[in-house]
């Protein structure tokens, strides 16, 4: 077994005609942090829909530990995804776990009941092992006192760490987050950022797609930096923050602050 | 010709089947009458314990019509919403079909229609139990196009956001529908679901017009036969009651859900 989590190969996406994702390769290996910074429609966000399947992607490769999720296969002179089989993909699922910007809690559960709801009913994790991965994470996140609450008495930076608490109490080997600060104010963002600091020095694989420059220093063993559907320009902090790439250099330098 | 011929035998049915109430009270007004001529006082005490003993039996078959009604129409009209909102354009133009016929022509044709539809168009003999049947087949059916387009705008209105954090979480799509969409549904569609629950309330004296004596059918004949104005007045207060036990219940299930927002 290769150490790569996640690899994905010359992905390509187009919605309607306008191709929003033009190749793009990119390997995971587990404990690597990766976050990817680029301008609004640059392709982040279709990326990380496309690796975690809310999208099909037109073509390419996707593979879960070295599990083949998609692959091309040619039909009628152009190539094209094939997905796995059903059961595959709920196999292939289990592997990652994603945090949305908008949090979407489960409103009509209570914080405890949207972490242990999916283990029970998707792992088929008993009651008493859900409870305790559902203590435990609402320990390790700080939100011990919150377990009855429903989601609306949280603040957005609470409402996102429950999200991040659901996402690990199914165990993933990898959790992506899409902008999970964005639908923050400054304040609750660091509560968050805090977190998943906190996951990254546990060595948890994560890839971020994310506008905050200084964590994503602070934080990646990697940064990509995605523009009109193609990695740019990909490497450590360090590399990215003294890149001799203009086009980098005036991004970083309008958000780096 | 065939038409006429048809026609005829409607008048033939509707007579033979659907004896106007009045006049079957008349009858037995004129029976009562026969049996005690002399005691005007008597009489009419009799009748109005006998006119409550009516509307009392009327009121029953009203509350069935509306329990029948609902028990059936609320899942069917799930049902049918799922088919308006098919990926499969066959099912979808039908249910749409559906739902335009029966939110477009007047109920009361319709339960004509289910009453007598079955001589016209089979040449079946209907028989006076089918009258209730037919009653709740067309109350079901014109509700259920109803509430499906309630629980479609209910569907519709969900963020995709709560599809996609089940479809990560691995939830399977019946899951997802039962236990997190759903639910929200629910309580979305409260109060238009509350507006057609009360407006059935005061369609159930439709199944007049094929002669199922429930309240209205009831009040009617007994006023018609007495001359009097009471029995509409109990018809009334006996809606308008029941409207206020649909409401004031409602009220209740919405607090209930009222938990979470």
């Amino acid at each position: 077994m290769s150490a790569n989590l996640l690899e994905i190969n010359h992905m390509k996406k187009g919605f309607d005609g306008v191709g929003v994702l033009k190749d793009i390769s990119l390997a995971v290996k587990e404990g690597e942090v990766v976050s990817i910074i680029g301008p609004s429609g640059s392709g982040k966000s279709t990326l990380l829909r496309c690796a975690t399947m809310l999208e099909t992607m037109d073509d390419g490769e996707l593979i879960y530990l070295d599990e083949k999720a998609a692959w091309s296969e040619q039909n009628g002179g152009e190539n094209h995804s094939v997905y796995a089989s059903r059961a595959d993909l709920k196999r292939i699922h289990k592997h990652f776990g994603l945090v949305f910007q908008n949090f979407n809690l489960f409103p009509h559960y209570n914080v405890l009941k949207n972490i242990i709801d999916a283990p029970m009913s998707v792992d088929k994790v008993s009651k008493k092992e859900a409870m305790e991965r559902a203590n435990k994470l609402l320990k390790q996140l700080g939100l011990e006192d919150k377990a009855e609450a429903y989601p609306y008495q949280l603040s957005g930076g609470q409402q996102q760490r429950v999200s991040i608490a659901r996402a690990l109490a199914l165990q993933p080997k990898i959790l992506f987050f899409d902008e999970p600060t964005s639908a923050l104010d400054p304040e609750l963002t660091g509560e968050v950022l805090r977190v998943i600091k906190e996951l990254a020095s546990d060595h948890m694989t994560m890839i971020i797609v994310t506008h905050e420059m200084q964590f994503a220093r602070e934080l990646s063993d990697r940064i990509i930096f995605m523009e009109q559907g193609i990695i740019q320009e990909q490497g450590t902090p360090d590399e990215i923050f003294s890149s001799g790439n203009a086009r980098v250099r005036e991004f970083i330098g309008k958000f780096g602050k | 010709m065939k038409r006429q011929a048809g026609q005829t035998c409607l008048v033939l049915v509707y007579a033979k089947e659907a004896p106007d109430g009045a006049q079957v009270y008349n009858q037995r007004l004129q029976t009562i009458n026969k049996e005690a001529p002399d005691n005007v006082e008597d009489r009419i005490t009799m009748d109005i314990g006998k006119m409550l003993t009516q509307l009392g039996s009327g009121m029953i078959t009203s509350t069935e019509i509306f329990l029948l009604t609902l028990l059936f129409s609320l899942p069917l009209g799930l049902v049918v919403s799922f088919g308006r909102m098919s990926k499969n354009s066959a099912v979808r133009w039908i249910t749409k079909g559906y739902i335009s016929i029966m939110r477009g022509t007047p109920l009361m044709l319709q339960l004509m229609v289910v009453y007598f539809g079955p001589y016209y168009i089979f040449g079946m003999k209907i028989s006076a139990a089918y009258r209730f049947t037919a009653v709740i087949i067309g109350f079901v059916l014109n509700y259920a196009a109803y509430f499906a387009e309630i629980y479609r705008s209910g569907i519709e209105s969900m963020p995709v956001g709560q599809y996609e954090a089940c479809k990560v979480l691995g939830y399977s799509k019946a899951q997802t529908f039962a236990k997190i969409i759903l639910p929200q549904v629910i309580k979305r569609i409260l109060p238009p679901i509350t507006n057609e629950v009360i407006t059935l309330v005061k369609d159930t004296s439709l199944a007049m017009v094929i002669a199922v004596s429930e309240m209205f059918t009831t009040a009617k004949a007994i006023a018609a036969a007495q001359t009097t104005m009471v029995p509409f007045i109990v018809a009334a207060i006996f809606y308008f009651v029941f409207n206020l036990v649909v409401a004031t219940a409602m009220e209740y299930i919405e607090k209930r859900l009222s938990y979470y927002r």
